[in-house]
């Protein structure tokens, strides 16, 4: 019974749901005033991305009349789901995940594909073409993003390589192992290695998350929102809560990766410190160069992805191959 | 029970003949007759399980009571072990499906007899393929199964292309064949027998020289160009795109497996030099560039069956891939991968058949919104969509995860960097296959309706059927991978690597310890990720539970429980601009984002990869047929310099 309520609270309290949608929140909120503030407004108050995201609840939704409505409604609720799940696999705090054994990187890269594919699936649904050039982008990004992200995903699992005590076998993508070698050998970006990983990763941060500069798939002045053109009501809250969550996701992702093992042994502080660092990656992989960069091209993202990026991981990727 | 292969094998070539001697009378007759013949290899292969999988034992049976004299295997023999009967499974499942599907499916076409003819011809040959122990029986199963392929793809000689796809399947379908005789005469030659067991043996003994060496080369491209591996893929688009789908399930399900097969046979039981390096490199370089190559092919196809077609030698080529990995752990996730490829493929063939059938168009530039039309094909469409590309929680996922895990694992422990580079294409070439998906979903299913397919309807239960059973397949072997692991890839992975058994079911006890063979078994695939499908499931349930019970907490009013629908009765709401698409205030026109216009980016990027592939990708059959002479000639090189 105990078991099942301490279970019950991993899922929808910490570090799951509530705690999930309050970081998002907290990140999409500091985001618009940093935004705000290097632009020389003085920005939304911090709860703006909640107060929009109840708002958006409260409309009617209006279905086109081309959509398929089941995949209409179905599309942002698995992907946000799929994307919860993200964080209970994640050992953030503690050095220890909710549901260690359900899940390692690979599937993690695969629901975070899932959460993706649900809102171009949705946006196809809708029969628009808006939402149409909207997927069609959302994919070339998610094929860019694609290769430095796996390419990242086999350093850091060749730099943590570990064998398993009682068959000797190696943990692969095992985030566990990941976390238990920061432990013992320090975090991972203090390996001169996989600093161009973690540059890499830092890249690819806000085009997994469709920020600014990179959010070519829901170019608001080109396509109207493309993926999002047709959403309104409540779909439309679960898509912005989506996309909020999703930056604490990516970010917390980045600490387990590169910045596991420390630990000041009190929780509290733990929380605490993990919390600000998720809100400094924001500022530097979304925040900043929203502020300072005007949206790229499609063909510009593929091609910064597939070969500066990309080459950044490659580089960490063979270093670490060859036992550096 | 030792009779079940040959009388399984038996049942489908007599009723085939059975089919053309009453079918022309009367329909009903020859309904019957195809079903008794898909249904009884079927039931006698899962009587096989309890033997062969739980038991452990091999079945021989020798054709004619022919059994060895004096340590010599003169006559033919069936030899069922534990990877003989896991295709033999898959083959009959497929032929099952495969089977019901054809006669709703099949119902606008005439001359039907010769098609249950061929077709059950095609299917016993198949299977005739995976349970024979004898090396140029073989060969007679892999002719009897391209001249039936050819002329089932030929079948609706109407169609635009049907002969030429036909012509160029069987031009260059027969160099493949002529390569595996060409490899079966060169062994004969030195060891002087074509039992598989004694092959196996006798190379082992003998040791290998550069004519067995040589055999070896034109059996792995003669098995290779019967999985379509590259370059002999143009010749699988040709065909898919105009054979009857349920031929399309057929050739791409099973035939290509019928390749996968030989390969595995040839390389663990035949030759045991999968723990070669050059062997790994080999097998798992034409899997690996088959499955890019052919998932960028994809990704420009306008018709949507050519666009599966190349999907599904994408596919095989993760199924070579592992199996060239040479390890236990590669050669389960490509079995499994075979299994769940032959799974889902067949579900998308039969979706495209469905469309085909009702529209009578394949064309991804054409169809659109065909969601609204056929709600039920559209969420069949979409299972194995998620499938092939890999979506968790669907049986593509367990699989490709299982051949990461594989590929990673090799290179770790080799230390080989090739093999994470194999890894990171076998990534790569995933993502792809999901956007060649989500094409084909926003131009056949969803976007707009044109005009012309607006009172299209939703195919009949028969056809449904068949493709509902291959859905709850792609969901059930994507929940229980365990299960799957533990009962049908350990007994089957255990036989690939237990040679000596084989040899000596076969050949008397003491056979194979006096060849000096000593490969026996495994104990148990172990898997070293962690993936459990089962409870991410039922997490996924929890916090779809609590997002559920908020949404409706939260509803503003009564009237808005859960998700308001306002336009949800079209007839009921008046022609309103509303609730069209967004235009900015542009009058609504018809404005389908079709196939061809998707991803830009990408195919702008790659412009020059692409043009190349384009011309490379001729359509004459000399260019293929060169294509394929050069393959073997690379590989004949390769091996003799090499090995």
């Amino acid at each position: 019974m105990n078991e099942l309520l301490l279970n019950l609270f991993y899922v929808l309290v910490f570090p799951g749901l509530l705690f999930c949608i309050l970081m998002g929140i907290l990140l999409a909120g500091l985001d618009r005033v940093w935004v705000a503030r290097m632009q020389r407004r003085v920005g939304p108050p911090l709860l703006q991305p909640w107060y929009d995201f109840l708002k958006c609840c409260g409309k009617e939704t209006i279905v086109p009349r081309h959509a398929k409505k089941a995949v209409y409604f179905a599309a942002p609720v698995i992907g946000f789901v799929a994307l919860m799940t993200i964080s209970l696999f994640l050992p953030v705090v503690n050095g220890r995940a909710a549901f260690s054994g359900t899940a390692d990187l690979v599937v993690i890269l695969y629901l975070l594909t899932l959460v993706s594919v649900c809102m171009m699936v949705g946006a196809s649904a809708t029969g628009s073409p808006f939402a149409g050039v909207g997927l069609s982008r959302e994919m070339v990004a998610m094929i860019s993003y694609e290769l430095p992200f796996v390419l990242v995903i086999l350093a850091v699992s060749r730099a943590t390589l570990s064998y398993d005590a009682g068959t000797g076998m190696p943990l692969t993508f095992s985030l566990q192992a990941i976390m238990e070698y920061q432990e013992a050998n320090g975090p991972l970006i203090t390996h001169w290695s996989l600093i161009p990983a973690a540059i890499a990763m830092l890249f690819v941060i806000p085009c997994e998350v469709g920020m600014h500069p990179f959010d070519v798939s829901e170019a608001e002045t080109e396509i109207c929102e493309g993926t999002l053109a047709e959403y309104s009501g409540p779909p439309l809250a679960v898509y912005k809560l989506t996309h909020m969550v999703k930056m604490y996701i990516m970010t917390a992702l980045f600490c387990v990766l590169f910045l596991g093992g420390l630990t000041t042994g009190i929780l509290f502080f733990d929380v605490v410190i993990f919390i600000l660092v998720c809100a400094l990656l924001t500022f530097v992989t979304m925040s900043l160069p929203h502020a300072v960069c005007a949206r790229f091209k499609t063909e510009q993202v593929f091609k910064f992805y597939w070969t500066v990026v990309a080459g950044l991981a490659a580089v960490s990727m063979i270093l670490v191959w060859l036992g550096l | 029970m030792e009779n079940f292969p040959i009388l399984a094998i038996m049942t489908l070539f007599v009723c085939a003949f059975i089919v053309s001697l009453v079918g022309r009378r009367n329909a009903v007759v020859r309904n019957v007759v195809v079903t008794i013949a898909v249904t009884v290899p079927l039931v006698m292969m899962l009587c096989l399980i309890p033997t062969v999988f739980i038991d452990g034992e091999t079945i021989v049976y020798w054709l004619g009571n022919w059994a060895p004299e004096a340590d010599w295997a003169i006559g033919i023999c069936l030899e069922v072990d534990g990877l003989s009967l896991f295709f033999g499974l898959v083959v009959t499942v497929a032929v099952f499906v495969s089977g019901l599907y054809s006669f709703t499916y099949m119902n606008h076409d005439d001359s039907l007899v010769n098609y249950y003819t061929l077709f059950l011809m095609l299917s016993g040959s198949v299977l005739g393929l995976v349970l024979s122990g004898d090396l140029f029986n073989i060969f007679v199963m892999i002719e009897i199964m391209t001249f039936t392929a050819v002329a089932l793809t030929a079948f609706r000689n109407t169609y635009e292309g049907a002969l030429e796809g036909a012509f160029k399947y069987l031009a260059v379908g027969s160099l493949g064949s002529t390569c595996v005789l060409l490899g079966v005469a060169m062994l004969y030659s030195q060891l002087h027998t074509l039992n598989l067991a004694q092959v196996a043996a006798l190379l082992s003994s003998q040791g290998t020289n550069p004519v067995t060496i040589a055999a070896f080369a034109f059996l792995f491209i003669g098995f290779g160009s019967k999985a379509f591996l590259f370059p002999f893929q143009p010749l699988a688009a040709d065909a898919h795109a105009v054979a009857p789908a349920s031929i399309s399930l057929m050739i791409s399900g099973v035939l290509t497996k019928c390749g996968v097969y030989g390969i595995i046979r040839l390389v663990y039981v035949l030759y045991q030099n999968y723990d070669q390096p050059i062997v790994q490199y080999l097998v798992t370089g034409f899997g690996a560039i088959s499955m890019f190559v052919c998932v960028t092919m994809a990704f420009n196809q306008h018709n949507f069956k050519r666009l599966l077609a190349f999907h599904s030698i994408s596919q095989v080529g993760y199924v070579i891939t592992a199996v060239g990995l040479g390890s236990i752990l590669g050669v389960g996730a490509g079995l499994y991968h075979a299994m769940n490829h032959t799974i889902f493929k067949g579900l998308l063939f039969l979706t495209a058949g469905a469309v085909q059938h009702q529209t009578g168009s394949l064309d991804l530039d054409r169809l659109g919104g065909l969601g609204k039309r056929m709600p039920k094909t559209c969420l069949l469409f979409l299972i194995g969509a998620a499938s092939i590309s890999g979506l968790p929680p669907f049986n593509g996922f367990a699989s490709k995860w299982m051949i990461y895990q594989a590929a990673f694992l090799h290179g770790v422990t080799t230390g080989n960097f090739y093999f994470i580079f194999i890894c990171v294409v076998a990534l790569i070439t995933s993502v792809l296959t999901l956007a060649s998906f989500i094409k084909v979903a926003q131009s056949v299913f969803f976007g707009q309706l044109p005009e012309e397919y607006k009172d299209v309807e939703e195919v009949p239960l028969t056809m449904r059927l068949p493709m509902w059973v291959l859905a709850i397949l792609c969901i059930l072997t994507g929940l229980f991978p365990d299960f799957i692991q533990e009962k049908l890839l350990t007994p089957a992975v255990n036989a690939v690597f237990n040679v000596v058994g084989y040899i000596d079911t076969a050949m008397g006890t003491g056979y194979a310890a006096a060849s000096g063979v000593t490969a026996a078994g495994i104990e148990g695939i172990a898997v070293t990720g962690t993936w459990s499908p089962t409870s991410w499931l039922m997490l996924l349930f929890c916090i779809t539970c609590a997002v559920a019970i908020v949404f409706l907490l939260a509803s503003p009013d009564d009237k808005q429980k859960g998700f308001p629908v306002s336009s949800a009765d079209e007839t009921a709401q008046p022609l309103d601009a509303k609730y069209e698409p967004f235009f900015s205030g542009e009058e609504a026109v018809y404005s389908q984002v079709g196939g061809s216009d998707l991803f830009w980016g990408f195919k702008h990027s790659w412009r020059r990869y692409f043009h190349f592939m384009h011309d490379w990708h001729s359509g004459i059959v000399n260019d293929y047929a060169l294509y394929g002479a050069v393959a073997i000639a690379f590989v004949l090189l390769f091996c003799i310099v090499l090995l």
